[in-house]
């Protein structure tokens, strides 16, 4: 008896269930969001802007789904491919232009209202627009700085950071002199953004990543940067063999107390704060060669063209993802700078010291060029930088060679 | 006379059998041969479909290209580059892989003490995914802090740190003895499973007739394992040639491609520079070279089995 009423039941409640979820699901206006992992607290700050934008939007279900960064551009270009591309995707902002030149993201131009543009910190918003046109928004915003062991400098006698590339050279001689095993000038030379960790160098000679449509990497202040770099590592000012430190490894050695002076991004920090609380640091701009530079990165939230939601899918950036509230707790949870004008007035914001040495650089900062096959020039550039570093071949040959191949990409 | 007589009746007689039997068992067979010709085939024309034309880095088939993608492979020195270093890192890593694995397998085909335990720990490896085992490896050798230019340091060895992921001088040769180390599990289980069919009294006899333990092995162990040595060696063949984590997690193919084989190669062609039409003319070329291994495979197997029989 109670078997045959437990089948009825479960008979009923299925038929419920058949009859009632196609109902949800055709009512539901679904959008799904990519989201790049930047730290553990990532998701969880979207599933906040989630609940937000729901609880306004009952008849909105938005889907996130969690990609490293590592696979985040092999995922995004299977799914295109497979046409089953998401509604909103965070990319690196140096991707966009193959996305634009693709006709795969949707220029946000007639959506942007001019008082939603005028939020935004004017630099930030820049390297999304593509030949006038926007084609996203600007969700993180780094810039680079020189962070420097206040007591390592101070043992060997500097108490001001070096300004110039000379004083860098001059700092970790004699923080080398002194003796107590540790290195004047982390130097990266593995795996992604050796090129970049080169970039400072180029940029503060003056030179540019692209000139004139073609790579700049070959100019005279590339060959004097190069030249600097594999001087300092001859002369045992970084740590030995750099082609066998990638960024972490790098890092850790500035961590430990073992690097006098590295070239980072902010969120260099927040790791110092929890790995290592007692180093006592500081930070300083990245040093000068004939001129001041950093190098500015942003990564750009985009709506895809295949959307069928455009339009919610961007009140969705504009009412949550972008609200003030949001976007303070992204920028100071995952340690990145603010991209709006609100944030920047944010009392978390205003009153870091710190941070302000980031911000203060943004003026002369130099954003990736957006040019096609970004990926492979920066891989040929850090290729001839890893010859150079090994001693297996003299700056000027390496980096005319690595040109001619980025000219042949950046043409194609 | 009368036994070929015999033999033609019944040959005959199983030709008749085959042919009312020959239809309905095709047609069982049919919707899985269909399936596998599917699956096997569709990749192979689409590969090849790719490779004849400009693709972009989001699969969008543009116009038809010829041989364009295969010239541009040939114009590119680190093409050249990664195909020597695959040979060389194949031939090395299963031809040390082999000679380690035989003398492995005659030993846990002895019975001694604790025999059980050895091959469980010979075999354990196999059990650890090849990105772990790497990961592993990567953290040891750090320069800085790994465990192995510790052991070194305390050992009296080196007396600064030495970055061996660093050069290719010293990242290659690591990267091959790590191949062959994760390849052993396997290559020992396969020769040990050819030891034990070779039955114990063949030794007797000949240990009676006065042949020393190396005459043994040269002239008996050897050539009765001949058929699992060439299975080993064609099957290390291909998976070696195909590998990927070890030298992705370790270098990366760095410094400046320097440890890029062929696989690592066509990723950073396919994933990172969005060439996804080079990439298949690329793995067409590679699917070309392992083909020739596959037939090597199957005349040896063909021959082994002839000589058997």
């Amino acid at each position: 008896m109670n078997r045959r009423l437990a089948v009825m039941m479960s008979g009923v409640a299925a038929t419920a269930l058949l009859a009632l979820s196609p109902a949800f699901a055709q009512s539901k206006t679904e959008i799904r969001v990519i989201v790049a992992h930047y730290s553990d607290h990532t998701m969880g700050i979207f599933q906040g802007m989630e609940s937000d934008f729901e609880a306004a939007h009952p008849d909105v279900d938005i889907k996130l789904e969690d990609v490293s960064w590592d696979n985040l551009q092999q995922r995004l270009t299977t799914d295109i491919a497979g046409g089953t591309a998401p509604d909103i995707a965070i990319i690196g902002t140096r991707w966009l232009l193959d996305y634009a030149a693709n006709d795969i993201a949707e220029p946000i131009d007639e959506y942007m209202t001019p008082e939603f543009k005028a939020k935004f910190i004017e630099a930030f918003l820049e390297p999304s627009v593509i030949d006038g046109v926007t084609y996203g928004l600007p969700i993180a915003a780094s810039a680079r700085a020189m962070y420097y062991n206040k007591d390592l400098l101070a043992n060997a006698g500097f108490n001001e950071p070096p300004k110039t590339w000379d004083e860098v050279v001059k700092a970790a001689q004699a923080v080398k002199d002194k003796g107590e095993g540790a290195y004047g000038f982390g130097m990266q030379g593995k795996e992604i953004e050796t090129d970049i960790y080169w970039y400072y160098a180029l940029w503060t000679h003056g030179g540019e990543l692209v000139q004139d449509g073609k790579s700049g990497i070959d100019s005279e202040a590339g060959v004097k940067a190069a030249t600097l770099y594999k001087s300092m590592i001859d002369q045992g000012l970084t740590q030995p063999s750099p082609t066998g430190s990638n960024r972490q490894d790098m890092e850790s050695l500035f961590k430990q107390g073992r690097a006098a002076m590295i070239l980072s991004g902010p969120w260099l920090r927040g790791q110092i704060k929890s790995e290592a609380p007692n180093l006592n640091y500081a930070l300083a701009p990245i040093p000068v060669g004939t001129t001041q530079a950093t190098y500015g990165v942003t990564d750009t939230i985009m709506i895809f063209k295949s959307s069928e939601h455009k339009d919610v899918a961007w009140q969705f950036l504009e009412e949550t993802a972008f609200s003030d509230k949001h976007r303070v707790e992204f920028s100071k949870k995952e340690g990145f700078l603010p991209v709006m004008k609100a944030e920047a007035a944010d009392p978390t914001f205003a009153n870091d010291e710190q941070l302000q040495a980031f911000t203060g650089m943004l003026p002369y900062a130099k954003f990736a060029p957006l040019i096609p096959n970004w990926e492979l020039a920066s891989d040929a550039a850090t290729a001839a930088l890893q010859r150079i570093y090994q001693g297996q071949a003299e700056p000027q040959a390496a980096l005319t060679e690595a040109a001619e191949k980025i000219n042949e990409a950046i043409q194609e | 006379m009368a036994l070929s007589v015999d033999r033609t009746a019944h040959g005959g007689a199983t030709r008749m059998l085959d042919r009312t039997r020959t239809l309905p068992a095709l047609l069982l067979i049919l919707p899985s041969l269909v399936l596998c010709l599917w699956i096997i085939g569709y990749p192979i024309y689409d590969v090849a479909h790719t490779s004849l034309h400009s693709v972009n880095r989001f699969g969008v088939v543009r116009n038809f290209a010829g041989f364009a993608n295969f010239e541009k492979l040939f114009d590119d020195p680190i093409f050249y580059g990664s195909l020597w270093r695959t040979i060389l890192w194949t031939v090395t890593v299963v031809g040390g892989t082999i000679l380690l694995s035989i003398p492995i397998a005659v030993m846990l085909n002895d019975d001694f003490f604790g025999r059980g335990v050895a091959r469980v720990i010979v075999m354990l490896p196999w059990a650890i995914s090849l990105a772990m085992t790497a990961i592993v490896w990567r953290w040891s050798l750090n320069g800085q802090y790994g465990m192995f230019n510790a052991t070194l340091f305390q050992l009296g060895l080196i007396d600064g740190p030495v970055e061996w992921l660093a050069s290719f001088d010293t990242a290659f040769p690591i990267e091959i003895a790590i191949g062959i180390l994760v390849s052993i599990p396997f290559t020992s289980t396969v020769l040990l499973g050819g030891l034990s069919s070779i039955p114990a009294d063949v030794y007797e006899a000949a240990t009676i007739d006065g042949a020393t333990g190396w005459q043994r092995f040269r002239y008996m162990t050897l050539p009765l394992m001949k058929p699992f040595l060439q299975i080993a060696i064609v099957l290390n063949v291909i998976n070696v040639f195909n590998s990927f984590p070890i030298i992705w997690v370790l270098t990366q193919g760095e410094p400046a491609n320097s440890t890029d084989i062929l696989v690592t190669y066509l990723y950073k062609l396919a994933f990172r520079y969005g060439r996804l039409d080079t990439a298949a003319a690329m793995s067409l070329i590679m699917f070309a070279i392992l083909l020739l291994f596959t037939a090597a495979y199957i005349a040896l197997a063909a021959r082994s089995t002839e000589r058997e029989a």
